[in-house]
């Protein structure tokens, strides 16, 4: 005898992470079907992109990752920069990587933290909010915005890094080593956590390609993809780092996954800091008065690594100076559409986790 | 077998296949056979005619490249019998853009409340006609010009 209920989970609702509403249909605990229902978030950035001057759409693309802005701005000034033939000097260009790392460290540290919560261990939530608040008084340091930086512009970066901002990422490198064993040591000893995590929402990797899923949820399930390492931009070929995958394809696995590459893009960042040359910080081609008349055209597909996967920017330009049509490949939408099928005859309780793990942030999957 | 009418590079260095859209599924077909995956879709209003832009990504070979078909009456045939990440690609494509993808199951609207009027993503669409949603207690969303309606 089965017993039918339809739960509505959202679209404002702790456990979604953003404002999507799921449509369960319970099979007494077991989960049969999960409609998922989004756009509640949509600002049609792409119809906007395509009203502005190509300078003035990077703060749209802030607010589509909006916990991960650096990378979002990344991924369009990569696309705008290969329209319009605009060289980079490489201290803008190291610059930009430390600022996309300590950005996805920021990032991780909400994902990993609201993961905890959802399990019901309140303690590391703090510790990773606590780590995050350092990186974004970097960014104000830098760019005087907290979490919607506009940091980055075309040509190269806003302001340039002066001893201070070296110092203080210095300081925050040094200590999150430390603290990144502590916080992770807080989740790996709890029995509670590795239960609820060991063996829920299994992905497996032929579903994952099917899906167009990437980022963590892809190299969880066992497939060594990165953006960062495959197809190198900024500088990422001239550092060293590993790309992490876990066989066990579940939770635990993207959780070990996340971690690894906490670990990783510290050392990145020390990489760079290491070798952040002197120089010019900006291309004085796009100096303030020329920023206006930048002209493309032609069409460009451009990708990055952001926090939750693979970030692709269409651009095309009519030879004007405003883009005809920007398309953002957003990773969040992707992982997102894979929810239903993970969570298929597993239990209620186990949903609110792979949710919590799959980690999509509700700007990206609107836009 | 399918004919490529040009062949080209654009600028990021990916190589561009255009192609008639009757031949678009015996082409995907070959693709997915080559261990191609599909990345995302982009409809692009040209006025006259529309633009579907496929991207595909080989995992093995590290290989993008670009489909481009173009059509005049707004369908295309669809591809989510080959790959499932079309299905969300495809709803978002005709939601915002307006292009009908012949052979999806359930192509309805994806960001946009399902009685939206217009595509945003056209070209034609007047930005200045405003339309209110309201939600009722099921959580139904209902669009309406007027202000005053569902309140």
């Amino acid at each position: 005898m089965s017993h039918w209920i339809e739960l509505n989970i959202g679209p404002v609702h702790p456990a979604t992470h953003g404002i999507y509403r799921f449509r369960v249909k319970l099979n007494e605990e077991t989960v049969e079907d999960v409609d998922i229902t989004i756009g509640y978030l949509h600002r049609n950035a792409e119809k906007i992109c395509e009203l502005n001057y190509f300078v003035n759409n990077t703060i749209y693309f802030d607010r589509m990752d909006y916990i991960d802005a650096m990378n979002m701005e990344v991924g369009y000034l990569r696309a705008v920069e290969t329209l319009i033939d605009m060289e980079v000097p490489e201290r803008a260009q190291w610059i930009r990587m430390i600022m996309a790392e300590l950005s996805r460290i920021a990032a991780r540290m909400v994902g990993i933290g609201a993961l905890g919560l959802d399990v019901g261990m309140l303690t590391p939530f703090f510790h990773t909010f606590h780590e995050r608040e350092k990186i974004q008084k970097i960014f104000v340091e830098a760019s005087g915005g907290r979490q919607e930086v506009n940091y980055m512009s075309i040509g190269g970066v806003y302001q340039d890094f002066n001893d201070k901002i070296i110092e203080e990422i210095k300081e925050f490198i040094a200590g999150f080593k430390g603290k990144l064993e502590e916080m992770v040591k807080m989740f790996t000893d709890s029995e509670i956590f590795w239960q609820r995590n060991v063996g829920t929402g299994v992905l497996e990797p032929d579903i994952a390609l099917d899906y167009g899923v990437t980022g963590p949820m892809l190299r969880a399930s066992g497939i060594p993809y990165d953006v960062r390492k495959d197809s190198p931009y900024l500088f990422y070929d001239k550092v060293n780092f590993d790309v992490p995958i876990a066989r066990t394809k579940d939770n635990m696995g993207r959780f070990l996954v996340k971690v690894e590459e906490l670990r990783q893009s510290v050392r990145i960042i020390e990489q760079c800091l290491a070798k952040l040359p002197e120089g010019p910080y900006f291309n004085p081609k796009a100096k303030k008065s020329a920023m206006l008349l930048l002209k493309g055209q032609g069409d460009v597909f451009t990708r990055v690594e952001s926090e939750s996967g693979e970030f692709g920017v269409f651009i095309r330009g009519d030879g004007g100076v405003k883009p005809y049509r920007v398309h953002a490949r957003s990773p969040s939408f992707k992982n997102l559409a894979v929810v239903p099928i993970m969570t298929k005859g597993s239990l209620i309780a186990d949903l609110i986790i792979t949710i919590a793990s799959v980690d999509a942030v509700a700007g990206e999957v609107d836009r | 077998m399918y004919k490529i009418i040009s062949e080209e590079t654009d600028k990021s260095g990916m190589k561009v296949l255009n192609i008639d859209k009757s031949d678009l599924i015996e082409l995907m077909e070959d693709y997915k056979d080559r261990k191609y995956f599909l990345s995302s879709i982009t409809g692009v209003d040209m006025k006259d005619h529309i633009d579907v832009i496929y991207h595909l990504h080989n995992f093995d070979k590290n290989d993008y490249i670009c489909v481009k078909v173009s059509t005049t009456d707004e369908k295309v045939p669809s591809i989510t019998k080959l790959w499932k990440a079309a299905i969300v690609d495809e709803r978002e494509q005709y939601d915002l853009m307006g292009i009908t993808f012949e052979g999806h199951d359930n192509l309805r609207r994806i960001l946009l409340p399902d009685d939206w009027v217009g595509h945003p993503l056209r070209k034609d669409y007047d930005l200045n006609k405003v339309q209110y949603v309201s939600v009722d207690r099921d959580g139904n969303e209902h669009v309406s010009f007027d202000d005053k309606e569902g309140w």
